[in-house]
C-alpha cells in the first residue's frame, strides 16, 4: 500500500514537466507571461473573480454602514438646524422691519433662555443697565407684547412674561370703543391664551377682535398688539364681562426681542402692519 | 461508495475550498494571515492523489494564483507544484491519522510555498521576506491547519479519511 503512494516513473515525468513549464514560463517576455495571466482571469478566474468583487462590494458596504448611518444623521441634523435658522431669520427680518418703524428709544435683545411650557413664566435677556434697559420697559416682538422687564443687571436683564400671574395690562379693541384688564388665564403656555377682564356689560367685543395696550399706567405704550378675542368666557350681569384672549406672542417661539427704554405714548403705527388685520 | 461518486465528492469539497478562497477571505482584512484556502484545497487533493497528479493541480493552481498576482509569473507554478508533489509524495511517509500529524502537513504545505515563491520570484531581498517568512508565514500555516482540520472533520467521510484523537 505504501509503496503505491511513492512516485512512479510517470510521476516524476509529470512533475518534471511542471517545473519545467514554471521554468518556461518565468523566463518568457513578460508580453507573453500578461497574455497568459489574461486569459486565465478572463477565462477559468473569471466566476471566481467574480465572487471575490461581490464579497469584497458586501464587506466595504458591511464596514462603512456605520459612517453611512452617521452622516445620514448628521444631514438630518444639519436639516434641522437650517429650518431653525431659517425661523431666526424670518424672526430677525421682521424684528429689523420693527425697529425701523419704532420711534427712537428701543434695544434690540436676545433671548438667552427661552420659556418652556414647564417653565414659561420668564426669559433672561442679552441686554442690560449697561444698554439702556431699565425696570418695567416692555418687551415686544414683531408679533406683539411679550412680557415686562422685572429686574436688570449691568449686562443682562430679566423679564416676566405674560404668562406670569402678576402680569396685568390695560387693553382696549382699535378704534378705542372698549377697553378692560388683560391677566394670563393660566395653565400651559402653549395654551396662548389670556383674559380680559373687567369690560364693561354694556359693551361687547365679537370673537376675532384684536386687542391692543390702552397705554393707562405709564408702563406700556399705546398700540401694542396683545392678542385676539376668541369668545365671551363670564359675565357678571349688569356688570362686567370676561373674554378669553389668544395671545398674540408665544412665549417660547421668541428667540430675538425688542425692549422699548423710552416712555413713547402710542406704537401702534409700528405694529399695524404686522399684527393688525 | 464508487470511484465515481468519490471523484463527484471529493469534488465537491475542492471546489467548496476554491470558492471559499475568493468568497470568505474579503472579510478576513488584508489577508496575510488569513487560511490559503487554494493551497488547502491542493493538499487534501494531494492526500488522495499520485504524485504526478498532484503536481499538475499545483501547478494549475498555481497558473491561477499567477494569473491573479502577476509579480512573478511562474513563481507560483513552481511553488505550488513542487507542494503538491511533495505532499502526495511524503504523505505516505508522514501523513499519519493524527490531527497534529495533519495539522503540520498543512502548515508545512504553506512554508514551503512561500519559502520557494519568495526564493524563485526574487522577493528575497529586504526586509518585506524577514517579516514574512517569520511572521505572516507562520501565522498563515498556522490559520490554514487549522481550517485543514477543521476541513477534515467535516468531509472526512467525503473524503475517506480517518482522524484519531
Amino acid at each position: 500500500m505504501v509503496s503505491e503512494r511513492f512516485a512512479s516513473r510517470w510521476d516524476t515525468l509529470a512533475f518534471v514537466a511542471c517545473v519545467g513549464l514554471a521554468l518556461v514560463a518565468r523566463a518568457v517576455p513578460e508580453q507573453a507571461q500578461e497574455a497568459v495571466s489574461s486569459g486565465v482571469r478572463r477565462t477559468v478566474l473569471a466566476p471566481f473573480l467574480l465572487i471575490e468583487e461581490q464579497t469584497s462590494r458586501m464587506r466595504a458596504a458591511y464596514a462603512q454602514a456605520e459612517r453611512f448611518l452617521a452622516e445620514r444623521d448628521s444631514a438630518a441634523l444639519r436639516a434641522m438646524n437650517a429650518t431653525a435658522l431659517a425661523e431666526e431669520n424670518r424672526q430677525l427680518r421682521q424684528l429689523l422691519a420693527l425697529t425701523g418703524r419704532l420711534p427712537d428709544g428701543f434695544v434690540a435683545a436676545t433671548v438667552l433662555r427661552q420659556a418652556t411650557p414647564t417653565r414659561g413664566l420668564t426669559v433672561v435677556l442679552s441686554k442690560g443697565a449697561r444698554d439702556g434697559v431699565r425696570l418695567l420697559a416692555p418687551v415686544v416682538t414683531p408679533g406683539g407684547l411679550l412680557g415686562v422687564v422685572r429686574s436688570v443687571d449691568p449686562q443682562t436683564s430679566v423679564a416676566v412674561l405674560w404668562t406670569h400671574p402678576d402680569f396685568r395690562v390695560s387693553a382696549m379693541t382699535p378704534d378705542g370703543g372698549v377697553f378692560g384688564l388683560v391677566q394670563p388665564r393660566g395653565g400651559s403656555p402653549d395654551l396662548m391664551t389670556m383674559l380680559l377682564v373687567g369690560v364693561p356689560y354694556r359693551d361687547t367685543i365679537p370673537p376675532g377682535t384684536p386687542l391692543l395696550t390702552a397705554g393707562f399706567g405709564g408702563v406700556y405704550p399705546r398700540g401694542i398688539p396683545i392678542g385676539t378675542v376668541m369668545g365671551m368666557l363670564d359675565e357678571q350681569v349688569g356688570l362686567a364681562r370676561s373674554y378669553v384672549v389668544r395671545a398674540a406672542v408665544h412665549p417660547g417661539s421668541a428667540s430675538h426681542v425688542i425692549v422699548l427704554v423710552r416712555r413713547t405714548p402710542d406704537v401702534a403705527s409700528a405694529f399695524v402692519r404686522e399684527s393688525l388685520p | 461508495m464508487n470511484g465515481r461518486g468519490d471523484r463527484l465528492r471529493r469534488g465537491t469539497v475542492l471546489l467548496l475550498l476554491v470558492v471559499l478562497h475568493f468568497g470568505l477571505r474579503p472579510w478576513l482584512g488584508t489577508g496575510r494571515a488569513a487560511p490559503d484556502f487554494l493551497l488547502l484545497a491542493l493538499l487534501v487533493y494531494a492526500i488522495g492523489a499520485r504524485p504526478g497528479k498532484a503536481a499538475i493541480a499545483g501547478f494549475l493552481i498555481g497558473l491561477l494564483s499567477d494569473a491573479v498576482r502577476p509579480v512573478a509569473f511562474g513563481s507560483a507554478m513552481l511553488a505550488y507544484a513542487v507542494v503538491g508533489y511533495l505532499a502526495a509524495w511524503g504523505k505516505a511517509v508522514f501523513f499519519a491519522e493524527n490531527p497534529v500529524v495533519a495539522a503540520a502537513f498543512f502548515f508545512g504545505g504553506v512554508v514551503i510555498r512561500d519559502v520557494l515563491v519568495l526564493v524563485w520570484g526574487g522577493g528575497l531581498s529586504g526586509g518585506g521576506a524577514f517579516w514574512q517568512l517569520l511572521v505572516w508565514t507562520p501565522l498563515q500555516g498556522l490559520s490554514t491547519a487549522l481550517v485543514g482540520l477543521g476541513v477534515l472533520y467535516a468531509f472526512r467521510r467525503w473524503l475517506g479519511i480517518r482522524l484519531t484523537g
